[in-house]
């Protein structure tokens, strides 16, 4: 037999029921007078209302819904055709090839070495450099999809 | 008469005593939040807020509206985990 289906013992069961109810609808009432209170106090101290939307910041943060602007009304691709000054070689660099540029040219980063000591060992083999400007450029897409590829791959074999 | 009275006097007593009642009353709020009922509620604390006013609203005013509506939306799975919970008690203390 279930716990909650175990009969209290019968001349004072329906005695013991009432109890029940009684201490029931007791802590029912305590938990309708806790909030009431609880509210009340929130009204009278002025935080009830604190964590609704008003009207103010509603209009201030609506959705913009216009051509060449994203949703909070910035010019999304404003930066595109910037330049910037590099400070190392003040040289006028388009702002989506900046970070790149500045790898290089501050021989800072990953590629920037590799490419340097490949620079220095194929010097000492051979003096032709024909090859070398076409090189740089492949190897200026660090952010290139292959490069993605392969980073994604290892990765993935790590997991495994 | 007499007897019922000593009864839950004795109850209460021991109810207060074993710290049962602090965990009853604990286990409600607890449930009622979960399921929704303390938002419920403070929705309809909203209307009458609305309708006295913000400054005149008294305890009163919401004791009298919110206590029925209050009693009556308890869900029934939070009224019978209580009154198990009290069952058992009762079985355990009322000798």
């Amino acid at each position: 037999m279930k716990m909650e289906e175990m009969p209290l013992s019968s001349p004072d069961n329906t005695k013991l029921e009432a109890l029940m109810h009684d201490i029931y609808s007791e802590l029912v009432e305590d938990a309708c007078l806790g909030l009431c209170f609880e509210v009340h106090r929130a009204v009278k101290q002025g935080y009830f209302f604190l964590g609704e939307p008003d009207q103010e910041s509603m209009k201030e943060f609506e959705i913009v819904d216009q051509p060449g602007v994203d949703i909070f009304g910035q010019v999304f691709n404003q930066w595109k055709n910037k330049e910037c000054e590099c400070p190392n070689c003040n040289r006028l660099i388009a702002a989506s090839r900046f970070a790149p540029h500045l790898e290089k040219c501050l021989g800072m980063g990953r590629n920037s070495s590799r490419i340097a000591s490949r620079r220095l060992a194929r010097n000492n083999m051979s003096k032709s450099e024909s090859d070398q400007e076409d090189n740089d450029d492949l190897n200026d897409n660090d952010w290139s999809y292959g490069a993605e590829k392969k980073a994604k791959k290892r990765r993935s074999d790590k997991v495994f | 008469m007499n007897k019922e009275a000593r009864l839950k006097a004795t109850i209460n007593q021991k109810l207060t005593e074993t710290g049962e009642r602090e965990r009853l009353k604990e286990l409600l709020r607890a449930k009622l939040t979960e399921c929704g009922w303390k938002d419920q509620m403070k929705a309809q604390c909203k209307e009458v807020i609305k309708e006295k006013g913000l400054e005149h609203v008294t305890v009163e005013d919401l004791v009298v509206e919110i206590t029925p509506k209050g009693r009556a939306l308890v869900p029934d799975s939070v009224k019978k985990e209580l009154l198990q919970r009290i069952r058992a008690f009762l079985t355990q203390h009322a000798s």
